[in-house]
């Protein structure tokens, strides 16, 4: 749009070759960390995502290694259907025909009286191992894809750029829906699916970043000096596309989490009992009637992470993108 | 000219998109576990059986003729026959897409329509309350999974308020005989619209919050252009710089944000007609694979991939008609 070239965008993660001492501090996690700071949403994203991770862990710790035992010491399983709670329990303060909510179950409890604050916590694991899993191999698959057909071009780019095309042509909820019915229904391969759907994302921003780079006087110094193909894609390339790949990976995670909430909706992902949010949906839709927060919760938790996920990218891209502090 | 020219161009271009999309769903329903004939005659089969069926499907073949049947099959128009219904595909196929395309083109014009003026508002009153107020509901709209909005809406205006039905979407051009309560097409019409306002709600969010996003940093960058500062020098006034000068200009990542939103809302349209229990193609595509019906799931795969691939050709030719380098550029 602008006619005349502005100095500031030009260098924007590639700051190493122009010298100048303030463009140079303007990469690396520190300089990101340090505006991130700066940034009043960006840190209630860092909170927010934070603090659903650690519930997460706390959550993963108790199911991987004690089996639900502290759950039950301290609250309820998560998993096991208790024999004399009441079904369908509204939470504190609300009446209905299930008479009154009990403190000890602050959320009620749900078609089987499992206590929903407890599932809702212990399905926080599902949501947020999928959100980095997915996320992370189509991060590495997009950025592999990109960095080399970027590269090389000519027909290896040519290739691999129709494949990617096509796996992108098809809405990637019904590619993920057609995957799983051909490998399997569990959550492994809701993971692979979704994250095989991001890859095309990803592939083309580092693709665009790499053909921009590729004639850069640095890169050919490298391949002057004789450093293998290998090396100046994993050394120089990839790490110059640091900062647009943060921001678009911790958005991806987001979408993701929506993406498998979807799936579990469908009844594709983990399966029963595990807890998971898209299936508490999923079993909530016989009881919106008789028991509608039973639906709100599960929702209400999507969305507060998905929120975390989606503020915390915003706050990064306006750290890491000068044109916008300027 | 060059943009019908532009138009075959991007249409032959899709053509090794397709045969990829074709290759992609035959192998993914060759990898499905189970035997078809086993699904269709039970266990324990009379041979004679059997045979009748693998030959009737191919079945006796190996996978890379019976891929290059498919493949002419489709070509032809054929895309085989639903075990399931019992009916060819193609045929379930257009008794069913109608419904999904007017659900995900409602859900578009209804985002089209909300986001274009609170992207306007938040881009002119930039860092003002009407500003965070527009962005938050984006934001809110890009974090909120459809299903649970059209899970929500059921319960407070199906359920509570009793204003829309919370099922089922018959279209506006159905023959008034088949709808119940309508006695004349205005009537039908009616009743469409009146099912069709949740989920189209529903599905309409997500693409809503995402084109505000960017019809906000659009217009925010647009306005800043040098040609706008012109405009204010010779006494424009500011209405008339947004409608005349920033807005066109600043349209064109909107078209390209809603022609890569088409992937998310043909897939979200799976989930709301779930929700909403309509007999689209997300439907169809569900009883497909549960039902192991792998010619279904085939073509059902096949036609969101098309519908996709047309709505980008779509988005493409808008884009090269309000910015014609693209169509007489670098060819």
């Amino acid at each position: 749009m602008a006619t005349e070239p502005d100095p500031q965008t030009d260098t924007t993660a590639d700051g190493s070759e122009s010298g100048a001492g303030e463009v140079e501090a303007r990469v690396g996690l520190r300089y990101t960390l340090k505006q991130v700071k700066r940034d009043t949403t960006a840190l209630m994203g860092i909170y927010t995502v934070g603090f659903v991770t650690l519930i997460a862990v706390l959550a993963a710790i108790d199911y991987y290694i004690f089996d639900y035992a502290v759950a039950e010491m301290f609250w309820y399983s998560p998993v096991q259907d208790p024999d004399e709670v009441q079904r369908l329990l509204p939470p504190v303060g609300m009446e209905n025909q299930f008479g009154a909510g009990v403190i000890e179950h602050p959320m009620g409890t749900d078609h089987r009286g499992r206590d929903i604050f407890v599932r809702l916590f212990y399905g926080t694991r599902i949501a947020i191992t999928v959100g980095f899993m997915a996320t992370g191999i189509g991060l590495v698959g997009g950025t592999l894809i990109g960095a080399v057909s970027g590269y090389y071009g000519g027909w290896i780019d040519d290739v691999l750029q129709r494949i990617t095309e096509t796996i992108y042509a098809i809405p990637f909820l019904v590619l993920v829906i057609a995957f799983m019915t051909a490998f399997g229904r569990d959550l492994t391969f809701a993971m692979i699916g979704v994250g095989i759907t991001s890859i095309p994302v990803f592939n083309r921003l580092i693709r665009s970043r790499v053909v921009s780079i590729r004639e850069e006087d640095y890169i050919e110094a490298a391949r002057a000096a004789g450093v293998k193909d290998r090396n100046i894609i994993l050394r120089h390339i990839i790490p110059n596309s640091f900062a647009p790949v943060l921001v678009q990976a911790t958005l991806q995670i987001g979408v993701s989490i929506l993406i498998v909430a979807g799936l579990s909706f469908l009844g594709f992902g983990a399966q029963p009992p595990t807890p998971s949010w898209g299936q508490m949906l999923s079993a909530s839709r016989n009881y919106m009637l008789p028991a509608p927060t039973f639906s709100l919760w599960p929702g209400m938790a999507i969305l507060v992470t998905v929120i975390g996920f989606n503020i915390l990218g915003d706050g990064l891209q306006d750290a890491l993108d000068p044109r916008i502090n300027n | 000219m060059g943009l019908l020219r532009y138009t075959l161009w991007r249409l032959a271009q899709s053509i090794p998109v397709l045969i990829g999309i074709i290759t992609i769903t035959f192998f993914l329903a060759n990898q499905i576990p189970g035997d078809p004939v086993e699904i269709m005659l039970g266990p324990t089969p009379a041979q004679e059986q059997v045979e009748a069926i693998q030959a009737r499907y191919g079945l006796d073949r190996p996978a890379h003729e019976r891929f290059l049947t498919y493949l002419s099959g489709v070509a032809s128009g054929d895309l085989g026959h639903s075990i399931y219904y019992d009916r060819p595909v193609l045929e379930m196929i257009l008794l069913r897409l109608p419904v999904t395309l007017y659900l995900t083109v409602s859900a578009f014009l209804f985002a089209i329509v909300t986001a274009i003026p609170l992207g306007v508002i938040s881009a002119k009153r930039r860092n003002k309350p009407a500003d965070h107020v527009s962005r938050i509901v984006s934001l809110i709209g890009v974090s909120t999974p459809s299903f649970w909005i059209g899970l929500m809406l059921i319960i407070i205006f199906a359920f509570y308020l009793g204003w829309f039905p919370a099922r089922g979407l018959p279209l506006p051009w159905a023959d008034p005989a088949d709808i119940r309560g309508a006695e004349t097409q205005l009537q039908v019409i009616r009743t469409s619209l009146h099912h069709l306002a949740m989920p189209m709600v529903a599905l309409g969010t997500l693409q809503m919050a995402q084109i505000t996003r960017i019809e906000r940093s659009s217009m925010v960058e647009s306005l800043q252009g040098e040609y706008v500062k012109l405009a204010r020098a010779y006494g424009v006034s500011e209405s008339k710089i947004v409608r005349k000068h920033a807005f066109q200009v600043a349209q064109l990542p909107v078209i390209t944000i809603i022609g890569l939103g088409l992937s998310t809302a043909l897939g979200g349209a799976v989930l709301t007609e779930t929700v909403f229990e309509i007999q689209g193609m997300g439907r169809l595509i569900i009883t497909a694979i549960n039902n192991q019906d792998y010619e279904l799931i085939m073509g059902t795969t096949f036609m969101f991939g098309v519908a996709f691939v047309v709505g980008v050709i779509v988005t493409d030719v808008a884009y090269a008609y309000i910015d014609p380098r693209v169509a007489y550029g670098d060819e």
